[in-house]
């Protein structure tokens, strides 16, 4: 794929409506790795969460590969690729002719010519990383490549408000559950 | 005659054959016994709504859209294999079902509606701790077990 570019303000519009109108984390990330790879006309497409203390990357959400790929392994942030290293998209254009792949031979038997990984963020600090996968060597376009980064931190917001939405409605039932135990120790004698 | 009937909820993770494994290990020989291997799955997002109706690129779209469906019969296909490989190890094929439909709500909630409508008496679930993932979609584990009640619950971790 030569670097022209291939994502309009139209595409940006349908995906980023995507995320903003699901009330579902889990069904709005399955469906911006559909819409990535079927827009970027690719392979596949992965969106991962960041576990702070290990550096693994556990997949949330992935269109296009196989589970037997996908099950290869534990993936870690400072083996594969590394985009949460250094911060910046990493660009593997030739799966053939890099080290920066964690399972390199796993990834030719995919069928993968070309990944593009890109930190998601949120408040300076990483939560996770949005990986495309080409079937072809890809020469992205600086202007994609930007539309990119500026999806990958719509994500890093979404991920943060469901985050901390999900702890809220913890801490709800909790007290709930808290409130209906003391009850007895408040009743009029 | 049925005298229980066992869910297996299937997501082809690898935790997930492991809780397969375990169901061909520990039922086996049990012939009053009905397993049900269960899928759902997120369908395709809806397009066509909206301003972006008549872009070129969403007529492409949906030409891809196609090819979703088409990995959603790969998905059937790779669920019906895992049915298989219960009757393979020794449960009869009448025995072994498995249901394939699309999500509406969360995983967890489509559990528990569907162990509530088939009146499952045993539900076989995989826990794998310190899942960060959990901390953004919740945990699908913690809420199965916290809403079904009068259900035996098998943990594979």
């Amino acid at each position: 794929m030569s670097a022209q570019d291939k994502i309009g303000m139209d595409i940006f519009k349908v995906v980023t409506r995507a995320i903003a109108e699901s009330d579902s984390l889990d069904i709005m990330a399955d469906h911006l790795t559909q819409l990535l790879a079927g827009f970027l006309d690719i392979k596949a497409s992965t969106i991962f969460v960041l576990e702070p203390e290990s550096k693994e990357l556990e997949v949330l959400a992935s269109y296009g590969l196989s589970h037997e790929y996908l099950n290869k392994g534990p993936i870690w942030a400072d083996r594969s690729i590394g985009c949460l290293i250094t911060g910046e998209p990493v660009v593997v254009g030739d799966v053939a002719d890099t080290d920066r792949l964690q399972y390199p031979d796993d990834a030719k038997k995919e069928g993968i010519a070309s990944i593009i990984s890109l930190p998601i963020r949120f408040l300076g600090e990483d939560v996770g990383a949005l990986r495309l996968y080409h079937r072809e060597v890809w020469d992205i376009s600086p202007r994609d490549l930007d539309y990119l980064l500026i999806l990958a931190e719509i994500i890093g917001l979404s991920l943060m408000y469901t985050k901390l939405n999900i702890a809220l409605y913890n801490i709800k039932a909790t007290i709930s559950d808290l409130h209906l135990g003391l009850e007895p120790f408040f009743k009029a004698e | 005659m049925t005298k229980q009937k066992v869910l297996l909820p299937f997501n082809f993770k690898q935790l997930d054959q492991k809780a397969l494994a375990f169901v061909a290990q520990s039922f086996t020989g049990q012939t009053d016994l009905k397993i049900t291997l269960f899928h759902a799955y997120t369908p395709p997002p809806e397009l066509g709504k909206g301003d972006a109706m008549d872009i070129p690129v969403m007529s492409k779209m949906r030409e891809r859209l196609m090819s979703l469906h088409q990995e959603m019969t790969d998905q059937e296909t790779a669920l019906i294999k895992a049915v298989e490989f219960l009757v393979e190890n020794g449960f009869p094929k009448d025995r072994v079902h498995h249901i394939f439909r699309p999500r509406k709500k969360d995983i967890a909630s489509e559990i528990v509606k569907l162990v509530k409508e088939g009146r499952y008496q045993v539900v076989v679930l995989n826990h794998k701790p310190g899942k960060i993932t959990r901390l953004f979609t919740g945990s699908t584990f913690y809420r199965v077990v916290g809403e079904l009640k009068g259900v035996t619950a098998c943990i594979v971790t």
